[in-house]
């Protein structure tokens, strides 16, 4: 099977894009972007200043009142526009993103997918932040009702593990109610979000309003800081998330950092076995683990443990490794040396800990990529509640399988993790799926689906650990993040 | 001969890449089949044959695009896309019935890979599936306007 051709072999200087304008970046500092695959330089990016940044906010406030004044069915056209636009382009931003993150063109189609689901939500702003009213709410005579207002300018600091989509769960709901806004894109996967405004730009949205300024902790550090950037949002590790949090609430920012993960996939003696497993390593494989979604923990319950090891290990050995623009590969890399080094170390230590490595990824080779960063499908038999397999984030194709003797004991498992984000219960009992559901303090539940990754039109959830903040990304809770409330009691002499 | 690329089966997008070259490689046939001179009497039901499998192209990359949820992208097993593969060699010098039992031969192929698909697709995509299962219908009523000739 051919290999899908890429959009560019290089990107060169990538600019950022602020007030309209694509300009480079004067800081004179760039960091090369490495195609985790093949190991090849395709681009660099700019480590953009403070004063830079700086730059971006000024022009996105002064953008903000025009654009706030123009009315929201107005404003929603425009991203009618976009959606056509990057109906178009669809494949190329698929392509570029496996070219810059590894993962596989069928993921990549997916999150473009995605993407645009996020901007077709967020066209439907004129209904999404009307607001309410009472006749004599106040009392005889008296009016009252609350408005939905933008509130001015917000920013992003996005991660590597999605380049289109989490940049997406943000800035259209907040460019349709009226804000103007800032992306810093991951320094790892700048392209996709570099191809993407540039789709931004020819669907028309006026200078200002949406801008990308590329860089580090220094970019992220002046969004935070400067006092007309009104709120926050940030998707990445938990440390990050906490810092985020506390960093921007100190300067009084609203702010939503989703965080880190730990998710079991609890496996009850009546499920469907074959379904179980051929969904369970979408999860645990899927864009080689570095979701924040994925499967880490296996926890099979009772019987079902020896034939359900047993078959999910062979099965996770025809899993195709290799680069992702071949259509019949299912897992690539993850993303970096140093991301696999991690993950590494955390297969050693879980061996060292007492576990049992069964299917072995760490030492695959993929024939023709000898340059990538390729950990295989790993299986790790007799993980226990204690060790650090089981506790801490991997972000690699790791799966840590565990016995358990009860769905409470599981569900006790699942609470004992410092993390909230999902957890998925393969069964066929509508009792037990109920119980598991109303139970778990985790923000997103699975029930006989491993990968519980909202639609753009719900919340991307998170408890514990896994967000900081209360109003999520996407749908509706977007639009409230993203906005305030405004109350008008009227009376007429 | 039409060039085809047909890849194992084990993902969304390589099955959907194995229907495209099936349809790209019935429709060359179909239009090679439309300059046979012995052929000719079914010249224009092979060039509106042709049409339509490029249609039908246009149609499984339309569903690529937007019939996707990767949610449930799970890797597909059980489907050996050996047992689908199609002869594009077209046949040179033949008559209407040789010409009509060679395409036969693509159709009844491809009503099997798409019937076995959408099979495989339901359980996944419901949505692609029911685009599968369109096209095997309409592959085997082509076999069935193909043996009439």
């Amino acid at each position: 099977m051919a290999l899908l051709s890429e959009v560019k072999k290089n990107y060169g200087k990538l600019k950022n894009y602020v007030n309209g304008e694509w300009i480079d970046s004067t800081s004179g500092k760039y960091i090369d972007i490495e195609n985790p695959t093949t190991g090849e330089i395709i681009g660099q990016v700019p480590m953009s200043s403070a004063d830079e940044t700086k730059a971006a906010i000024e022009a996105a406030n002064e953008a903000w009142w025009a654009w706030r004044e123009t009315p929201p069915i107005t404003r929603a056209r425009v991203f009618f526009k976009l959606k056509e636009v990057m109906e178009q382009h669809f494949e190329n931003i698929a392509r570029i993103m496996v070219q810059e993150q590894g993962k596989t063109i069928d993921e990549a189609r997916g999150e473009t997918r995605r993407t645009i689901e996020n901007v077709e939500t967020a066209a439907g702003i004129p209904t999404l932040m009307m607001g309410y009213g009472l006749e004599d709410g106040g009392a005889e005579g008296i009016d009252e009702e609350a408005v939905i207002s933008p509130l001015g300018v917000f920013g992003a600091v996005c991660p590597f593990n999605f380049p289109a989509m989490i940049p997406y769960w943000f800035w259209p709901y907040a460019v349709a109610a009226g804000n103007t806004y800032i992306i810093k894109p991951s320094s790892q996967v700048p392209m996709t979000q570099n191809y993407l405004t540039k789709l931004v730009e020819e669907a028309g949205f006026p200078p200002g309003v949406l801008n990308i300024v590329n860089g580090s902790h220094e970019v992220s550090d002046t969004l935070m800081e400067h006092p007309k950037v009104k709120g926050i949002s940030f998707v990445g590790s938990t440390p990050v998330a906490k810092y985020i949090y506390k960093k921007s609430a100190e300067n009084g920012k609203r702010v939503q950092a989703q965080g880190g993960a730990k998710n079991s996939l609890v496996v009850m003696p009546d499920a469907v076995l074959d379904r179980t497993i051929s969904n369970m390593l979408a999860s645990f494989y899927g864009c080689a683990g570095q979701r924040c979604l994925a499967g880490s923990n296996l926890v099979a319950v009772g019987d079902v443990a020896e034939p359900l090891l047993k078959s999910f290990v062979e099965r996770s050995k025809k899993i195709k490794v290799g680069y992702g623009m071949d259509e019949s590969v299912n897992m690539g890399p993850v993303i970096s040396a140093k991301a696999k080094t991690k993950v590494i170390e955390y297969i050693d230590g879980a061996e060292k800990e007492g576990a049992k490595v069964l299917l072995d990824g760490r030492k695959i080779k993929v024939p023709g990529y000898e340059k990538g960063h390729f950990v295989g499908p790993t299986v790790i038999d007799g993980v226990t509640p204690d060790m650090k397999i089981a506790k801490e984030e991997v972000f690699g194709p790791v799966v840590g399988y565990m016995r358990m003797n009860s769905l409470d004991e599981a569900i006790d498992f699942i609470h004992s993790s410092p993390f909230g984000n999902a957890a998925s219960i393969y069964t066929q009992s509508g009792k037990l799926a109920r119980e598991f559901r109303y139970r778990c303090q985790v923000g997103n539940v699975g029930i006989n689906v491993g990968l519980v990754a909202a639609m753009a039109y719900f919340p991307f959830a998170g408890y514990k650990n896994s967000f900081f903040g209360d109003l999520h990304g996407q749908g509706q809770d977007a639009v409230r993040f993203f906005t305030d409330r405004k109350v008008v009691i009227t009376r007429w002499f | 001969m039409v060039e085809c690329d047909f890849p194992e089966c084990n993902t969304f997008g390589s099955v959907i890449r194995f229907a495209l070259e099936l349809e790209k490689g019935a429709s060359g046939v179909y239009e090679e089949l439309a300059r046979e001179p012995h052929a000719a009497p079914a010249a224009e039901t092979f060039k509106t044959l042709a049409a339509a499998h490029k249609k039908r192209g246009e149609l499984l990359e339309f569903t690529r695009q937007q019939k996707l949820n990767e949610m449930i992208l799970e890797p597909i097993q059980d489907m050996n896309g050996k047992n689908y593969l199609i002869d594009t060699r077209t046949p040179k010098g033949v008559d209407v019935k040789a010409a009509a039992k060679f395409a036969g031969k693509i159709e009844e192929t491809s009503a099997r890979f798409y019937l076995d698909a959408a099979k495989i697709a339901k359980m996944l995509m419901a949505e692609a599936a029911r685009i599968m299962d369109r096209l095997g219908k309409e592959s085997q009523a082509n076999k069935a306007k193909l043996d009439a000739l």
